[in-house]
């Protein structure tokens, strides 16, 4: 089930970049391939104490522990029931890794910068931040997702807020 | 207590050797003149704790070549003094020096050299005053066999003389020239030497240290044209005994055909009356090319020809064919290296008379010339140092050190960490692998298919003795590194004329070799800071009425998971006013009403320290910059307590990156958790008349006379499923550092030795929790911290009793 990407993980000839796309219910997200290290199938995972719900836990991966986050409970996109489709998809993202769990993986693409619009603002209704722009694709439309933004924002709790408390005090 | 040392020179000798490699490449990055601080800071680090290595070790030889090396470099970092290329290769040849003293050591001698006293005396006056060194080079000594043009005029120092015509340069009036001249002056003192009208005015400028011609032509550049202005270096007054034979060979040979047409680039000996010679031995290698291109013979007045044997890249200050003078073959040993330590070899010819001399001068100018190149001055600086030596060339081996046996550093290797982390893990792939072979494998008939099974408890055996081996290459007690501090102790103290005691405690905590190594410096630090800061003189210990001598205690232990290693001394403690008032002397950035903790970190800030004096031992506030440095790359902590009068501890903690912990597992649900043995007192199965409550709410289960407090994990953790029922449980008591509590879980499985990953790698820190492991299925398991368990416990679940509760922790 592992497959390795990274090799093909490369920015295209223009200045279009490559984008990993995945579907979480009714929606198609893309992220920069750049970011994922692996997908590999959901397995068990190790519960973490006074975690976010959307933290599902931790789990080894040759060695390495690995915290998994299902993308559909940080969306608020209600939780669906794991089945043999449930894939993780490993990122690397600034140093770190995390394993984040998506409906289906679909495609590849190649994106070019003038493909991608600006998310209309959505207010206060929902934070777009992390959002790099809506993109079509055959009538689709793919949400395109700053994925390091997203990963070492604050309210994804990854990066430790108690060390660097501790530290000023 | 005696301790052979000399296990640990192994270790000494390889960090040193990477300290010094690291010194030396730093040196050569270094930027002279846009001096990075932080390099020179690491600079000064490696030199640091080459120092204190030596200095424990007993190779006090070292230890004195780097303290006056620290000390230069001490002054260089607290912008004191402005570095010079010459600097540089004053470092560079005590590295030498001390790489030479090192490989002495490993074979078991010791180094002994003039250079040792040369290399010290050079920095030391390169410390004590802004010139370069007067004292070592018998200058004038040959200045009066040779009167030498340029040093009729030069005042000592390095320099440059200037010459240019004001009026084709456009700047005959005197407001400009007064402009230009204090602009000049901005780079050294600068002498107004002949400025009659209708001729070439002379300036000569004298610098501290070098100074690339650059500078000055940008200042020139900045008012007029630059074409008119011709400079030649200035011997530095250390490099006159060098130089000036050279200039004097020009001047010994009037009317000698000299050669003009030299490479255009080539600028300098207007003045030799009648210049004689050309270039010549195109033995000149690349870095000598460079030099060359600064070029001297131009303009030799009344030089009618040359000989034109000068090619692209050579002349380097030799003269053959010249009449009246012998053919002088010199030959330069190209390496700049070579010529920094000194003294540019020269092969005399056979039948060598009188000019060899000269001509050795001829390439101490030359070397001298190069000096004003960036980079390039490594040459001048090792010629300025030291007239030179007939014996170059033996020299030039001696330093290289005696040829080095075989065997001995050998039996060991070092590999990265990153490496053996690599090998464990896979290892633990491998366990895991063969878990789920067995599994698959016993639904097999194990009559008919023997072999595998056979074979599969082969596997299993290996892989486990492959798994341990792996492990053992890590894992090492923590005696390694405490078993040098006795003598470090014991000398420092002696150093100091206290009286030190020093108490280990936990010596056989087994931690990751990586780990050690690496505490090992600021450990160093950390006891020597101890004794020379913490501990007071016998005096003021009877005044204060304590026992003459001061005790430091050592303590290693595994605590909630972390290793804990603590310096702790029953010294003056630290003084907040002092450290106030130095915070606001050096600009250190303070919050207002600082709290104690906050002040205590003050010392970590590089360059700070308190002490009245800078001493060999510490002092100079290198050490706590480096602890903290090294602490925090370790992803550790480094806490202070102190209190006034009754001393000062330091803890260290170190997350677990790999360490391997003595565990229980235990289950509560589905979940398994690692709770570390040394925190478990005893299990038990409490009967329903044990449980107490307080106000309702705080529940305490008795034991014997004693009343525990109850952790609850699936409150605590929020685990989603309901309490079992206390009587269908078993009770762990466990110590933590507020007393003893009481943890519910539901069933004891296993005690087993886990390998500890940390959860911050890739996530945050988790409270409760001190780690994770990896089970043998593959699962992660985590690892609870009892006494942050009980911290929650205490906010979770008795929301009423927090207060008393709080103040008890606090």
């Amino acid at each position: 089930m592992t497959e390795e990407l990274k090799e093909r993980a490369a920015v295209t000839t223009d200045d279009s970049r490559e984008y990993l796309t995945f579907t979480l219910g009714e929606e198609e997200y893309g992220i920069d391939i750049l970011n994922v290290q692996e997908i590999r199938g959901y397995d068990a995972v190790t519960k973490i104490a006074n975690a976010p719900d959307f933290i599902k836990g931790v789990i080894n991966m040759r060695g390495v522990i690995v915290p998994i986050i299902d993308m559909r409970l940080k969306f608020n996109l209600g939780e669906v029931e794991y089945n043999q489709f449930t894939v993780v998809i490993i990122l690397n993202v600034t140093g770190r890794v995390i394993g984040m769990v998506v409906d289906g993986v679909s495609d590849v693409v190649a994106l070019r910068q003038d493909q991608i619009r600006p998310a209309p603002e959505f207010g206060a209704v929902l934070d777009t931040d992390y959002i790099e722009g809506l993109a079509t694709l055959d009538e689709r439309m793919v949400i395109v997702v700053d994925i390091e933004r997203l990963m070492s924002s604050n309210e994804m709790g990854l990066v430790d807020q108690v060390h660097q408390q501790q530290q000023s005090v | 207590m005696t301790i052979d040392m000399s296990q640990f020179y192994q270790v000494f000798f390889d960090e040193t050797d990477e300290h010094l490699s690291e010194m030396e490449s730093l040196l050569l990055e270094l930027d002279v003149d846009r001096p990075d601080l932080e390099k020179l800071n690491a600079i000064f680090r490696a030199a640091h704790s080459i120092k204190g290595g030596a200095g424990t070790f007993g190779f006090t030889d070292m230890a004195r070549v780097t303290h006056v090396l620290e000390t230069l470099l001490d002054r260089l970092r607290k912008q004191e003094l402005k570095p010079a290329v010459e600097m540089v290769d004053a470092f560079l040849e005590a590295g030498d020096v001390l790489k030479a003293q090192l490989e002495a050591h490993r074979e078991g001698g010791e180094y002994q050299d003039e250079r040792i006293e040369q290399v010290c005396h050079h920095l030391e006056a390169l410390t004590a005053g802004e010139n370069p060194p007067e004292t070592d080079a018998p200058a004038g000594a040959l200045d009066t066999d040779h009167p030498a043009s340029s040093g009729e005029d030069a005042p000592a120092g390095t320099g440059w003389r200037i010459h240019f015509d004001p009026v084709a340069a456009g700047i005959a009036e005197s407001d400009t020239l007064n402009a230009l001249a204090d602009g000049i002056a901005e780079l050294g003192r600068l002498q107004r030497v002949d400025e009659a009208t209708g001729r070439p005015y002379l300036w000569v400028l004298t610098t501290d240290g070098p100074l690339a011609a650059e500078r000055i032509l940008e200042v020139f550049d900045f008012i007029c044209d630059t074409q008119h202005i011709q400079m030649e270096p200035l011997p530095a007054s250390g490099e006159s005994a060098a130089a000036d034979p050279g200039f004097g060979l020009f001047d010994a040979a009037p009317g000698v055909p000299g050669d003009t047409d030299a490479d255009p680039g080539y600028g300098l000996f207007e003045d030799a009356p009648g210049g004689g010679g050309e270039a010549g031995s195109g033995m000149a290698p690349d870095a000598v090319a460079q030099e060359a291109g600064y070029g001297f013979f131009t303009e030799a007045p009344g030089s009618p020809g040359s000989s034109g044997e000068i090619q692209e890249g050579e002349g380097y200050g030799l003269f053959s064919d010249a009449p009246g003078s012998e053919q002088v073959r010199a030959r330069d040993e190209q390496d700049r290296a070579e010529a920094a330590r000194g003294y540019g070899l020269f092969d005399p010819s056979p039948g060598y008379p009188e000019g060899a001399r000269e001509g050795e001068g001829g390439t101490g100018a030359k070397a001298s010339g190069g000096d004003g190149v960036k980079g390039n001055g490594t040459a001048s600086a090792g010629a300025g140092k030291t007239p030179p030596p007939p014996d170059g060339q033996e020299r030039r081996q001696g330093s290289g050190g005696p040829p080095r046996k075989p065997g001995g550093g050998d039996s060991s290797i070092r590999v990265s960490v990153e490496k053996v982390d690599q090998l464990i893990n896979l290892v633990g792939e491998l366990v895991i692998t063969h878990a789920m072979l067995a599994e698959s494998a016993s639904r097999l008939d194990p009559v008919a298919h023997e072999n595998i099974f056979n074979g599969l408890s082969n596997l299993e055996r290996n892989s486990r003795d492959l798994q341990q081996a792996v492990m053992s290459i890590r894992m090492m007690p923590i005696s390694f590194v405490f078993n040098r501090f006795p003598r470090v102790v014991r000398d420092t103290a002696a150093n100091l004329k206290k009286k030190v005691s020093l108490k280990l405690v936990g010596e056989e905590t087994e931690l990751d070799k990586g780990l050690i190594e690496r505490l090992a410096d600021p450990l160093n630090h950390l006891v020597r800071n101890s004794i020379d800061h913490g501990i007071e003189s016998p005096e003021k210990r009877r005044a204060a009425g304590k026992s003459e001598t001061g005790e430091i205690t050592l303590r290693a232990s595994h605590q909630g998971g972390n290793i804990v290693v603590e310096v702790a001394d029953d010294g003056g403690g630290l003084n907040r006013e002092k450290l106030l008032a130095k915070a606001a002397e050096r600009g250190v950035p303070v919050s207002e009403n600082p709290s104690d903790k906050e002040v205590w970190q003050l010392i970590f800030a590089p360059g700070f320290s308190t002490a009245d004096q800078v001493t060999d031992i510490s002092g100079r506030g290198v050490g706590m910059d480096v602890v903290r440095r090294n602490i925090e790359q370790m992803n550790g902590r480094v806490d202070i307590d102190s209190a006034p009068g009754q001393g000062t501890r330091i803890t260290i903690r170190l997350p677990l990156t790999l360490a391997i912990l003595d565990g229980m597992s235990v289950r509560l649900g589905e979940e398994i958790f690692i709770l570390p043995l040394t925190a478990i007192r005893e299990s038990i199965q409490p009967r329903p008349e044990q449980l107490k409550t307080v106000s309702g709410q705080g529940r305490v289960l008795q034991v014997g006379d004693e009343y525990l407090p109850l952790i609850h994990l699936q409150e605590v953790f929020d685990l989603g499923t309901p309490p079992q029922r206390i009587e269908d449980s078993i009770i762990v008591l466990v110590d933590t550092g507020q007393g003893r509590a009481a943890l519910v879980v539901e069933e004891l499985l296993a005690q087993q030795q886990v390998v500890i990953k940390s959860l911050e790698t890739n996530y945050r820190k988790v409270e409760g929790v001190s780690g994770a492991t990896i089970l043998g299925d593959g699962r992660v398991a985590l690892i609870l911290d009892v006494d942050e368990l009980l911290r929650l416990s205490q906010r979770t679940v008795r929301p009423r009793l927090s207060t008393t509760a709080r103040g008890d922790t606090a």
